[in-house]
């Protein structure tokens, strides 16, 4: 009895997990309070909580007016967030085409407020950008991951950490060998359509990546990519849009 | 009493700005150092600005300027590297100086070689109109080679097309130097970036640029990440390079200039520093306990490469010292708190909101002027806010609307990433980095400048289209729909004035 239970659950969990994701396309909402602006977006007919506006250093990039956006992410339980729904945690892809439409900008009002911000509306007031916790020496065969934007080539400011972390690695251990490959991938909407990235960008990642590492001093290179789009879960999707380095000492 | 105290301090500012006027003004001196001439350019020199005197540190000690190839010609019109870096125009030239040269000259000095002194070199060079742009707003020829070119000489990929929709000077249409000549080129029209203070300008930054995620261009000579702060392109990577690229381009010579007369150069270039010194109200502005980063010799001993975004170590220091002070002072005080405390919303600025940041911002405006001392941004700093794209033109419109500058018409390609905000339709009267880049994302977007000796080289941004502080101040504030009040504005423009 206790088995079937057990599976029963097993079953039901990745329903229920879905259940709390949501991934969809809309225009993003600038809602203004008294410190930051919360970044927003409405999906049949709810209002989600998508961010507030930090500094480059933190892992949400808050969306655009003019630009429509991917929001990927799970609904978090808890009271709303700047009048919306918690979700976490969301990937926020900016649609690159120019949409003049999106360009809801609403006003602070009484009752509304902002998580707190690390940093507020004006210049910074934290002496030293927090270091990352150390972490024990890396050693062996190693793989970075560099995470992208649907659709985008660009490597962030987190992206970029990783690049950076891999080339100090790969010289550190003079690397034998460095791997890097390239993929595109799908997202599966909440309505159940699907959105494929760009045939080519897979190629286009992986060489951006491996002309960045040789310019930061790292040999044995080597390039490779998927040119098929990996397939979506609605869960995952935003992880399988990445560039992997493989070091091998 | 309190209006008899009143009338008594108005009298008494009154006599003081009379007293200071007549001492600036007998202060008047020759201020334009002819190529060749010689002579000695003491240690600390300062010179007539807009409401006070612009100081001129050589950190190194006065400079004997005889045979000194920064001051000698080293090409074939005449000019020197000093022709449009004049110590006394705040290592640039103004737009009014160069009128006056015109007048005293009869248009006959270097400064006016048709090459890039005039609207186009096919145009009659005797005439007033043909130099138009740099007697009216300062504006050099800058012709660029199309499409733009690889290190090793190959066409880089280029991802838009270009068009010209309008053509004033002539130039980008003519069958010789134009955009469909034998040697396809795009002539942009641009103020030239003062040569002081250069320690903060080539300060390098991380190997990985912020705004592009790619590598930053390396110096050819040591391979090393270089600052992509230098020109309104970010075509030069080095102090020599840019040398290099002048002396063949604006001095016209025919040779490179051999490495002994390049180092002399930049050496020179190196260790002089351009700061307002003193205000006709408001006296000397690097007084002890005054603000720090008030004044040459401040430029001279703070340390390159600081972000200054902040409130505990802001842009330009501190200026608490100044606060409820005689009214000057205080004005720039307030405007030093304007522009790094002033929120408003930064909105669909290419490089700004679209790295990550959001769009909007509500930020101020040492969000993007961040870099301590120079104002300018610490990573490679070329952002589009608005000073060449026209966003409502389209073509019937560019016939509508008057500009003294030609306009481009920029259509991207379909694979290609479009301009943040403007899309893949673009109407410029610069492309800006794009004509280096040949990214259509970088359409428009200009290298910050640095914000030290601004009352001394009027007009301002790369096209001259701000002919003075309170234009600089109008742009923003409607730019950025900022509501800045009269006072603020003039707050503004004291502290601008002050830098």
């Amino acid at each position: 009895m206790r088995g079937t239970l057990f599976l029963a659950l097993l079953l039901i969990a990745p329903v229920l997990l879905t259940a709390q994701q949501r991934s969809f396309v809309a225009c993003p909402i600038v809602r203004d309070t008294k410190t930051v602006p919360c970044f927003l977006a409405e999906y049949n007919g709810e209002l989600y909580y998508l961010g507030i506006q930090q500094d480059i250093t933190s892992e949400f990039h808050p969306p655009q007016l003019k630009h429509e956006v991917l929001v990927e992410g799970r609904v978090v339980e808890g009271p709303r967030v700047c009048g919306g729904i918690p979700l976490k945690p969301p990937a926020i892809s900016v649609i690159k085409e120019v949409n003049l439409s999106c360009n809801t900008l609403l006003p602070a009002e009484p009752g509304i407020e902002a998580p707190p911000a690390e940093r507020p509306a004006g210049p910074s007031t934290r002496h030293a950008i927090a270091a990352r916790a150390p972490e024990a020496p890396l050693t062996g065969v190693h793989e970075f991951t560099a995470l992208y934007a649907f659709d985008d080539d660009y490597l962030d400011f987190a992206a970029n950490r990783i690049v950076t972390e891999a080339a100090a690695y790969a010289r550190r251990i003079a690397a034998s060998g460095v791997k890097v490959t390239g993929y595109r991938a799908t997202s599966l909407l909440s309505n159940g359509s699907r959105m494929v990235e760009k045939p080519g960008l897979a190629e286009k990642r992986a060489q951006d990546v491996a002309t960045v590492l040789r310019g930061l001093g790292v040999t044995n290179v080597t390039v490779d990519w998927k040119t098929e789009a990996e397939p979506a879960d609605g869960a995952s999707d935003p992880a399988r849009r990445r560039v992997t380095i493989t070091i091998t000492p | 009493m309190r209006k008899h105290s009143s009338a008594l301090l108005t009298l008494l500012l009154l006599i003081t700005s009379i007293h200071l006027s007549a001492q600036y003004q007998s202060g008047l001196k020759v201020t334009w150092i002819e190529p060749g001439a010689g002579g000695i350019l003491p240690e600390f020199d300062s010179f007539d600005s807009i409401d006070g005197t612009l100081g001129v540190l050589n950190a190194k000690g006065e400079v004997n300027t005889d045979q000194h190839p920064f001051f000698t010609p080293l090409g074939t019109n005449g000019r020197a590297c000093v022709t449009c870096h004049q110590p006394s125009w705040g290592m640039s030239v103004s737009a009014d100086e160069l009128r006056n040269r015109w007048n005293i000259t009869s248009g006959k000095d270097p400064v006016f070689a048709a090459f890039d002194g005039s609207n186009c070199p096919n145009l009659p060079q005797d005439k007033e109109s043909s130099h138009s742009l740099l007697l009216n707003r300062g504006l050099f020829r800058i012709p660029l080679q199309w499409p733009p070119r690889n290190a090793d000489g190959s066409p880089k990929h280029v991802e838009f097309t270009i068009e010209v929709v309008r053509d004033p000077t002539g130039c980008n249409t003519s069958a010789e130097y134009g955009l469909k000549s034998a040697n396809p080129t795009v002539s942009v029209y641009r103020r030239p970036r003062p040569v002081a203070n250069l320690k903060y300008v080539t300060a390098p930054g991380p190997a990985i640029v912020l705004k592009t995620g790619m590598l930053a261009d390396v110096d050819p000579e040591t391979g090393k990440p270089v600052s992509m702060n230098l020109m309104s392109d970010a075509r030069e990577a080095t102090l020599s390079t840019q040398a290099i690229s002048a002396i063949m381009g604006h001095e016209q010579a025919r040779v490179a200039p051999p490495h002994n007369k390049l180092e002399k150069i930049i050496d020179y270039e190196s260790q002089v520093y351009a700061a307002q010194a003193a205000h006709i109200f408001g006296g000397p502005l690097a007084v002890q306990g005054g603000p720090p980063g008030l004044g040459p010799a401040a430029l001279r001993d703070h340390k390159p490469g600081v972000l200054g975004d902040n409130d505990y170590d802001p842009v330009f220091g501190k200026f608490d010292a100044w606060k409820g002070t005689e009214f000057y002072r205080s004005s720039i005080a307030r405007g030093a708190d304007i522009f790094m405390f002033r929120q408003f919303w930064l909105r669909d600025a290419a490089h700004i909101n679209s790295i990550g940041l959001g769009n909007p911002l509500k930020r101020t405006c040492a969000t993007c002027h961040n870099a301590q001392m120079t104002g300018q941004d610490l990573s490679a700093g070329w952002v589009d806010v608005g000073t060449t794209n026209y966003p409502t033109w389209n073509e019937p419109a560019t016939w509508q609307e008057s500009s003294e500058l030609p306009v481009f018409k920029i259509t991207c390609a379909r694979d290609a990433n479009p301009h943040p905000y403007l899309g893949r339709v673009i109407y410029t009267t610069d492309p800006g980095r794009a004509l280096i880049s040949g990214r259509c994302v970088d359409v428009g977007s200009i290298v910050m400048q640095q914000l030290r000796g601004l009352a001394a080289r009027a007009p301002y941004f790369a096209n001259g289209s701000a002919k003075s502080l309170r234009e600089v101040v109008d742009f923003y504030d409607r730019r950025f729909d900022m509501k800045l009040s009269d006072q603020e504005k003039t707050d503004l423009i004291n502290f601008l004035g002050a830098l």
